[in-house]
């Protein structure tokens, strides 16, 4: 049971990373690498898991079984999978206003005063398709550790042990999707296939959280509640 | 032996001191002078005049690499080598009349352009407000009749503004790093999509020596354009790689009989058609074993670690 919990998490963390790295890719050919679009997608994603571990944490409570950790995690590939298929259009909606605030014609320039434009305004429309995009994902991702951390003192019955080490599995595992991502899956693969294995990797681990739950669970050794 | 350690410590003293007031008296003359140096949304931005040279720089961050540089008794000429070759874009178009510059750096392309041919309507995007500034506060940058500054990032620039043009000018740096989404296929595409028919995209690209970005990106530009041409500036580390529309190619020296009509009774301070003689090649058939980059699949900063598999130098 807790090899299984910690390998769940571990996975999990690391293909939330992956996530938010690939997330930066998508959103820079339509809203610029701008520092504004780093903070809005970090941002979505902790707000993402507040929400997540808020709403895991109460569903832990009502009959924890690892076949419900399981069908979160595949509810979260399923979404991880479905994102270039509609990214491209939710980012071009989100685009302020049409065209750049350019008069048609040449202003009565003359003298020396610099003509410059303003660009406009990114920084809720930025925030507004990473939401849309990266909200759903990282809150069931958030759902994650909580949970996790409640199947492993139900079966475990050490509190703080099975907490620091879900999310201390947890945490290793985002290391390890953010250094894998940058270092070589990027390069490997490109942003398509990286969102798509990610999220084949989320149902492959989900429906195995489904079956460990038929095999460890039907003698019955947590299973009283 | 008391006062025989006293004297040697005095004397050593005073030696150290004697030290300390020459390397201040050398430096103070040598020494660059920086004029600016501040954070920027982007950047660090940093102005440093080397008088020595007479000249006067703009840096990027901790990049040691110069952005631009302009003589301190004539700040519309050209210094660096590669915003010469740039300017060799204007002489493969027949007539530019609508002219856009992605990429402000120092001023000194926009500001030699609007010197030399007043008649150009030249847009600039910069994506730094502050270089803006700098480059008025300390690179004789002025506003004129047909030239406008805009403040965004390119590519937002391209795809979100219908506006057609002559001549693009690509000229994206952030200091040493090359933005992703600034050399993608979509990109270069979207650029080839806002010129006028016989238009031409023209970027400049600087490497410290030859690796799969370059090669990857200069496979885009092939892949792009029916025609691309490469110039090699000298040993500055800078290419710059010509996307044509026109399906003809134009020849050595038919290009540089253009640029002798482009100069033609105006002061460059620099032999245009002798420059598209040196450093004229042709990229369309060459070959390249790279992909081209995409939207999906730039990992830049992954290729411009690697060495390349092949390089045709071309003839």
């Amino acid at each position: 049971m807790r090899a299984v919990l910690l390998t769940a998490v571990f996975l999990a963390g690391g293909a939330l990373m992956s996530l938010e790295m690939a997330s930066f890719r998508l959103v820079q050919p339509e809203f610029g690498s701008d520092i504004i679009v780093w903070g809005s997608l970090i941002s979505v994603f902790l707000g993402g898991l507040a929400v997540g571990a808020v709403l895991g944490g109460r569903l832990a409570d009502r009959g924890p079984r690892l076949w419900k950790l399981g069908l979160v995690l595949v509810a979260a590939g399923a979404v991880t999978m479905a994102l270039p298929l509609y990214s491209g259009a939710v980012l071009d909606w989100m685009f302020p206003g049409e065209g750049a605030p350019l008069p048609a014609e040449w202003g009565a320039g003359g003298g020396t005063a610099l003509l410059v434009y303003q660009p406009p305004d990114l920084r809720w429309p930025t925030l507004g398709a990473g939401t849309i995009l990266f909200g759903l994902p990282a809150l069931l991702l958030g759902m994650v550790s909580p949970y996790s951390a409640r199947l492993f003192v139900h079966a475990m019955g050490k509190l703080g042990t099975g907490v620091g080490q879900v999310y201390g599995a947890s945490t290793v595992g985002s290391i390890a999707g953010t250094l894998g991502t940058a270092f070589y899956l990027i390069a490997w693969m490109g942003t398509r296939w990286l969102l798509i294995s990610n999220g084949l990797l989320l149902v492959a681990l989900g429906l195995a959280l489904g079956v460990a739950d038929r095999l460890t669970d039907r003698p019955g050794a947590a299973a009283k509640s | 032996m008391r006062s025989t350690v006293a004297a040697a410590l005095m004397a050593t003293v005073l030696f150290l001191g004697g030290v300390g007031v020459w390397v201040a008296a050398q430096s103070a003359d040598a020494e660059p002078q920086v004029r600016y140096d501040r954070e920027s949304r982007y950047y660090r931005i940093r102005v440093v005049d080397y008088e020595k040279e007479g000249r006067r720089c703009l840096h990027f961050s901790k990049s040691r690499g110069i952005q631009s540089s302009m003589f301190l008794d004539d700040p519309y000429r050209l210094d660096l080598r590669y915003s010469k070759s740039m300017i060799a874009a204007l002489a493969l178009h027949p007539a530019p009349k609508d002219v856009l510059l992605v990429g402000l750096g120092g001023a000194s392309i926009p500001k030699f352009i609007n010197k030399h041919w007043p008649d150009i309507r030249l847009d600039i995007v910069e994506i730094d407000p502050d270089v803006v500034r700098v480059c008025q506060e300390w690179f004789a940058f002025k506003g004129a009749p047909g030239l406008r500054v805009i403040v965004m990032d390119g590519r937002i620039y391209l795809k979100r503004n219908p506006k057609a043009y002559d001549v693009i000018l690509l000229d994206a740096y952030a200091a040493d790093r090359v933005p992703f989404h600034l050399t993608t296929s979509e990109f270069i595409a979207l650029a080839k999509s806002r010129l006028k028919p016989g238009g031409l995209v023209a970027s400049n690209l600087w490497e410290h020596g030859v690796n799969r970005f370059y090669n990857a990106e200069l496979k885009t530009f092939q892949a792009t354009f029916p025609q691309t041409y490469l110039f090699k500036c000298g040993t500055s580390g800078n290419i710059i790689v010509f996307g044509a529309l026109n399906e003809q190619r134009v020849a050595k020296m038919d290009w540089a009989k253009r640029a002798k009509a482009l100069a033609e009774g105006r002061d460059l301070g620099l032999d245009l058609p002798r420059l598209v003689e040196a450093e004229y090649s042709v990229l369309t058939d060459r070959r390249i074993d790279e992909k081209p980059l995409t939207d999906d699949m730039a990992p830049v900063d992954t290729l411009r670690n690697e060495p390349p598999k092949h390089f045709d130098e071309g003839t």
